[in-house]
Formats: structure tokens, sequence, C-alpha cells
């Protein structure tokens, strides 16, 4: 486990790696902190990717921060007040 | 639990060793009556077997029976593999003596191409084989003599009573010209301590006196605390300058010759490197050394000998080895015991499957990510060695898993849809369920409160070994070269425990919890209303009685805190403390629980917990945090003063290579020059313990100073121990906003290592031969 196939965590942990190079040109403190959610929000959900075992890590990825952002909404489905 | 029934024995079993004559094996049995050791040699070449095609076998069979290191070789029918529906003719093979089996096997091997021939039987050695074939075990009770031994009972017989061994601790010291606490490299032997009896002399007079000491004792086991790298082949070293040969200076009941019977190694393991002292054998004796021995300090005595009881292997090999190295001794003797027979090598690649596939199969248990900071209440579930269980309920072994007898069978790997068989028990079930039954039936008998501490002391030696051995049970399915182990039963024993645990998750909100935390086998849960907490007993009962799979309670947590990784502040799976309603703590990942913490750090740790420990609630510890601040203030104005003993700032570093393999100038290679100057050597796997002096030095000699060479007068780095001290404060505390950062500045830290340019050693005589005051150190 974990050598012929990478484990959730491992590609998760690779593609991470690979947003850095993304946020490298972000320019305000504002996009970083976001960014930084963004990817508290992936790795957030590692024993549910896991457990569904997709042969797409994307999915797995997409859905774990799409499920972090939505919980942060207010519960009757209104959208947030803007920031600031 | 005492006392078996059946006839009283004429004797025990202790042992059975190879005999130097290459012919026979020798028994080693002990008299009930009077306690005497007799042994016995019988002649046992046992074969190994060579399957393969009709016409293969028959090419073999002229090459092997020409062969001056062939006894005989025959053709005969029998069923070699777990694998095989039909008996098949195989040749076996009898070498003329026992060691010559590994390179015959290794020459028919050959002579096939490596593929054409599957070997059996090769690696067992001829003792193990000759308990097997004769239904006998390390310390049976037995009746008869000689060749005519029968057991009184079966190996598996959980109530038996434990054989009167006679053990004696062994402890050398050494004279001659000491540095601090290393012992002296060309120093001859001063003093032996054997049981309560301590020998000193002249050299000579006194390892003769220890021969005759050993006679008149004759003790069955020889306990040492490094006796296999040091009492040992101190004493042999001694004896050979002396003149003494082997039939002169035995230390076992038998002459043998003064070389290790297996070489020191080094190895890595769970990505450890671990270290192994060379053995040497003492024949119709066992010397167990704490030292050298992972399994003697857990489980103890009594455990070993159950462990050699059902595993079939010597005591002294038991104490040595890995509980994977029983388990799978177990499955073999099971193997045999059901008329199959033992492959050399493991020769079941595993098939090629579409890459998605893989992808859903090669998956772990389910661990979550704990949500960072203090709980409470929360009650902890764990399933009692949830894995052998599971492999047993759903037969899961190499041979059941896909077999070709059950296509519609109704035991499917959830997910993956491996089918196990319904009408054979395969053969790690047919090994693991005596094991349970055995492992409760000890956890039973423990609680009964008029057991005398002597067989207490036992039962749990006992369950403490089966629990190391349950354990590796699962690892070696997966393990490439286990020989029962298949790819396809470790995936199908993640995918039901996966299964089970997404299960418990809506059965727990059913009961009144919502999960809080969970690992593979555990569970932590928060009643959802801490006023009315639900009977987490009855939760346990009725999760067991409708999975088949026993859930235990382990207890409610007055609070506890979990810990974020300090990379991106996550929680993380396995580090956390916590205290039980009872009082006890349970820790994890913390430094407390690591092997190399300083006891300045574990000081302080107990500091901690000591405060926190009586908090009802997590409002109460939140309440104590300033409490603890000033604390660690406390911890770090004593260090800094200089003041804290030296001997409780001992670094301990377990190495992962050579020594003379680091290229970086570290504390520890300072520490290992030192060492290495006074003439000792440490090798991968070993550790090395130092108190860090100045790390800013350049100098090996002024920057640590090792254990065994400390006066306890030395003046240490307050600034790498602040640096210590901080790394913990924020470990337990992170969570709680204490930054490690924040506490090294109010504690008036000296700031990161700043070193001045480095000095080979070459310049650093040089300048002293120049006369120059060597700034940076000196030799």
């Amino acid at each position: 486990m974990g050598r012929t196939v990478p484990t959730y965590r491992q590609a998760l942990e690779e593609r991470l790696k690979r947003w850095d190079e993304f946020a490298r040109l972000l320019t305000t403190p504002e996009e970083r902190a976001a960014f930084e959610t963004l990817r508290l929000g992936a790795r957030r959900y590692v024993a549910q990717a896991t457990y569904v075992g997709s042969p797409d890590l994307l999915e797995s990825i997409l859905l774990s921060v799409l499920l972090d952002l939505a919980r942060r909404l207010p519960a009757d489905g209104t959208a947030p007040a803007p920031r600031r | 639990m005492t006392g078996a029934a059946g006839p009283l024995p004429d004797a025990w079993l202790l042992d059975i060793t190879e005999s130097s004559d290459g012919r026979s094996v020798v028994l080693w049995t002990k008299e009930r009556t009077t306690g005497r050791v007799r042994r016995t040699a019988v002649e046992y070449r046992p074969p190994f077997y060579v399957a393969g095609s009709r016409r293969d076998l028959t090419d073999l069979l002229p090459r092997l029976a020409g062969r001056p290191t062939v006894e005989r070789v025959r053709p005969v029918v029998l069923r070699p593999s777990v694998f095989d529906h039909r008996p098949r003719t195989v040749l076996e093979v009898v070498p003329v003596r026992n060691a010559q089996r590994r390179a015959l096997a290794r020459t028919v091997d050959t002579l096939g191409g490596f593929v054409r021939f599957t070997l059996f039987d090769v690696d067992l050695g001829p003792p193990q084989l000759y308990y097997l074939a004769h239904g006998l075990y390390p310390f049976a009770p037995v009746v008869g003599r000689g060749a005519r031994l029968t057991a009184t009972e079966p190996a598996e017989t959980v109530d038996y009573t434990f054989p009167p061994l006679v053990t004696a601790r062994l402890e050398v010291t050494l004279t001659g010209p000491h540095h601090g606490r290393l012992p002296p490299n060309e120093g001859t032997v001063a003093a032996v301590r054997l049981g309560d009896v301590t020998l000193e002399g002249p050299e000579e007079d006194l390892l003769r006196a220890l021969v005759g000491e050993l006679a008149r004792a004759d003790p069955d086991v020889l306990l040492t605390r490094g006796g296999d790298a040091r009492d040992v082949p101190w004493l042999y070293r001694r004896a050979a300058a002396l003149g003494l040969g082997p039939d002169a200076f035995a230390l076992g009941r038998e002459p043998v010759g003064f070389r290790p019977a297996r070489a020191a190694r080094s190895f890595a393991t769970y990505g450890r490197i671990l270290y192994r002292a060379a053995t040497y054998p003492v024949p119709g004796r066992f010397h167990l050394d704490r030292e050298n021995s992972f399994l003697f300090d857990d489980a103890d005595l009594a455990g070993l000998v159950d462990a050699a009881r059902l595993s079939r292997l010597s005591l002294s090999t038991v104490a040595r080895q890995s509980p994977g190295t029983c388990f799978t001794a177990m499955e073999m003797a099971e193997a045999l015991r059901r008329g199959f027979h033992v492959p050399w090598k493991k020769n079941r690649p595993e098939s090629f499957r579409r890459a998605d596939r893989l992808v859903a199969a090669d998956r772990g248990g389910v661990i979550f990510v704990p949500p960072v900071g203090v709980f409470g209440p929360v009650d902890e579930f764990d399933f009692a060695s949830l894995f052998p269980h599971i492999m047993v309920r759903k037969n899961l072994s190499a041979e059941t898993l896909e077999c070709r007898c059950c296509p519609t069978s109704p035991i499917r790997a959830p997910g993956l849809g491996y089918r196990s068989c319904t009408r054979t028990v395969g053969l790690i079930p047919r090994t693991l369920e005596p094991l349970l039954a055995r492992r409760l039936a000890y956890k039973a008998a423990v609680k009964d409160p008029h057991l005398p501490a002597e067989e207490r002391a036992r039962l749990v030696g006992r369950v403490k070994m089966l629990k190391w051995i349950l354990v590796t049970a699962f690892g070696y399915q997966g393990y490439r070269n286990a020989r029962f182990g298949r790819i396809e039963c470790h995936e199908a024993i993640n995918a039901y425990a996966r299964e089970l645990l997404a299960d418990l998750v809506p059965a727990a909100e059913r009961a009144g919890y919502r999960v809080v935390h969970g690992i593979v086998d555990s569970l932590w849960l928060a009643p959802t209303d801490p006023t009315h907490p639900p009977d987490p007993e009855g939760f346990a009962r009725s999760v067991s009685a409708r999975t088949g799979l026993p859930l235990g309670y382990e207890g409610r947590y007055r609070w506890i805190v979990f810990l974020p990784a300090v990379t991106h502040g996550l929680g993380v799976p396995n580090r956390y403390y916590g205290v039980y309603e009872s009082g006890e703590f349970k820790l994890r990942g913390i430094g407390g629980r690591r092997h190399d913490t300083t006891g300045l750090v574990r000081r302080f740790e107990g500091e901690m917990l000591n405060l926190f420990g009586p908090a009802g609630g997590p409002d109460a510890f939140r309440a104590l945090l300033p409490v603890a601040l000033r604390r660690a203030d406390d911890f770090a104005a004593q260090v800094r003063a200089g003041t804290w003993p030296v001997d409780e700032l001992v670094i301990t570093h377990r190495l992962g290579q050579a020594s003379d393999a680091f290229v970086t100038f570290t504390d520890s290679v300072a520490a290992l020059r030192q060492l290495e100057r006074e003439g000792v050597r440490r090798e991968a796997g070993q550790t090395v313990r130092y108190v860090i002096l100045d790390r800013t030095s350049r100098s090996y000699r002024d920057r640590v100073r090792p254990e065994e060479l400390l006066d306890g007068h030395e003046g240490y780095d307050p600034d790498a121990y602040l640096e210590l001290l901080a790394r913990d404060a924020e470990t337990l505390l992170g969570p709680f906003g204490i930054v490690r950062d924040d506490l090294l500045a109010r504690w008036g830290y000296g700031g990161p290592v700043a070193r001045g340019p480095y000095r080979s050693p070459e310049q650093v005589v040089q300048s002293a031969l120049d006369g120059a005051a060597a700034s940076g150190g000196t030799f």
C-alpha cells in the first residue's frame, strides 16, 4: 500500500505542491488567505475521499474543497455577505 | 488456571537442537522428579520436496541420485501446496547432512532454471520438523524416553502447567583502563555473577569456577542485559585468550565452538533502522538477552514460552525474532499438521489488474482528520483484534479467496467483490482462531481477583505476546515474501474494515453520539447531549451483536486534546492526550511517548499532566492555561540558569546509518567521534546518547559529551534545551495559541545556531603546533 499506487493522502500532497506554483503569483494577502482555505479544505476530507477510492483524483479534491466552502454558507442557502 | 489434567509427565521437553554430526537432532528433557536435564541424540534427517512437471522430475531424479550430498531421492505422491486440489507426484530428497539442505535446494532450483521446480519444506529447521513430525513442541510435558517421547497434552492447551525452569542472572564485570562508564576494551574478567553467587579471583580460576557453578546451579535460562553484545562474547574471548577450549569452557550443556550462530546485523523495519547483536549458541540452555529481544521486554518469559509452544520454535529463537516470524512458524505448523507442505519461495506473483481496479483495491482503513482542540466528555471504543477477527469471520486466506469451488459465494469483500470460500476453512483462519480464543481466555482469567500474583504476571505476558502475533498476522498478508500471504487478502481485510467503520457513523448517531474521531478500529464519540450521555456499554454490546465483531468500551474521557500538524494546522490522527474518568492518562505521539525524549521534557510533560489531570472538562482545562504558562516559565528559568541536572538532559539518537557514512557534522557525529576515540563503534540501528555542551562549537569535543563519558559537572548549552522545552510546550498547548517563538522570546533565548567557520582537525592541530591559542576548540 502506498508503493505501487500512491495513497490518496500522498497523491493529494503531490497535487497541492503543484498548486503552490499557482499561489506564487497571487498578489494580495486576501487572495493568499483564500487560497490557504482551499488547501485546508482539500486536506480536511481525506478519510472520506479515501473511502470513495475514485480513480479521479481531482474529483475527490474538488468535492472536498466545495464541501468545505459549502459548510461555511448560511444554513438557509442565502449567499454569504461579501467580506469587508 | 493452574494444573493440567491427564497423566503426570515423566519430563518436560525443553528444546531440540541440531547435532554437530549433521545427521541427528538432540532432545533436551528435564526430568520431573529429579530436575535433571538429559541429552538424547536421535538420528533424524528430514526430506524436502520438489514439485514440477512429470517430465522435469523424471529428468531431475537421476541427476540428483548420483550426487555425493544426496542420501536418498524418490518419487512420492502427496498434496504439497494448499492450492493443490489433488495429490500429485513429487520428489522426496534427503541430504546426507542436515546442514546441506539449503545448498542442495539451491542446486535443484538452479537446475530448474529457477522456474521449473517449486520446493517445499526447505527452510524449516530439523528441530522444527522433528517437533511437527512427532506431535511434540517446546516445553511439552512428555512420557517415554529418547526417540519415543509422547506429549501428554496438545500444544494448544490453554490451561497448562508452566514448565519448572531454573533461571539465573548472568553478569560479567571487566577490569582494565576505564574511560567514564565505558567498559574497558582490552579488559580482563574481574568478576562474574551467576544467580546469587558472585565469583572473583585470578581470571583462569574464575572462568573454571564459573563452569563449576554452572554445573552446580544448572540453570535452564541465563538472563542478561546486553549478553549477546557483551557478557557472552567477553567470556568466550577471554577463555580463548587463556587457551581454554570449548571442552574446558562451555556455557551450555554441551561443548560448542566460540563462534556466533548468527552474525550481528542492521536492518530496516517499519521505517526504522534496528540493530541486532550477534548471538552465540548455548546448547541445552537458553540465553535470553533483554536488550536484544523485542518480545522479552514486553511479553516476559511466560509469553515467550507460550509462543515457543505454538510456533515450534526454540525459546532462544522466539526471544530474538519478531512476532511475524512466530506467526509464520505457526502457519507452517498448521499447514504441516493438515498434510500440506511449506513452499520455500513464494511463487505466486500478483495477478495483473486494470489501474482503476488497483486504485480501488489498494487502500487502507478509515482514518479521520480529528478536530483540533480540547473536547469532553468523549467515549472511546475499540474493536479488539479487529483484523484477525475479520480474517476468521470472512474466511480470508490465500487459498480461500476467489476459490474455484464457490463461484456464487455470498461472502464478498465490499466494493471489491473478492469471494471467500464457503466449503473449506482457510489456513490463516485456522491458525488465527485458536489464538483469538486463547487471548480471550487469558484476558478473562486475568480478571479473577483471587489469582496469585505470579500466575497473573504469566497471563499478562501471554496476552501481550498474543497481541503482537495477532497484529503482525495482518501485516504479513501484504508483505511480498510472506509465505502464505496474498495481497488480495490484505485488500479484502481493509475493505471489510472500512465498511464496518462507515456503518458505525449512523449507528453512533442513532445511539445519541456524534463522531469526533476514528482510526481504522477505534472510535471517539461525544454524547450529543452531555447531560444525558448514552449507555456506552449498551452501545458496544449492540454493535458487537450486530456485526459479530467484538467492540469494546475503553472508557470516558473527562477531556481529550487532539493536536495539530505543524505544517498545515489540521488535526493529526494519532497525536492526542487525554484523561479518563478513572484518572488514567492516554498519550499518543507526544514527547513522553517517544524513546528519544530527554528527562527534562518528560518531567515538563509530567508537570503539565499533573496540572491538567484533575480538570473535570474542557472549560476547567482552559482555565488552567495561565498556570501552565507560569510553570513553563519556571522550567525555562532554571534551564537558563544552567542548574538543571545534566543526566536529565541526555538526548538519545538512533543511528540511521553507520557512523562513517555521515557527511554532515551533527551532534551525533560529534558524540560518535568521541566514542570512537575510546574504541567504541556504533552501528546503524544502535543509539548514541549525549548532552549538548555548546551547539555553536565546531569542535567535536566541545559540542557534546556522550553519556558514557559524563562526569556530572559539565556545563550544558541552555539555548539548546530552551528550544526543546519550547517545542514541547507548543506541542502540548499549541491548540490554545501557545507558540514556540513567543515562548523563546519571553525566556530570553539567544537565537538560532551561529557557528564559527569550520576548521578541520588538521587545521586545529596545526594551529596548536604553531603555538597559537585555538579559539574554536582544543584537542
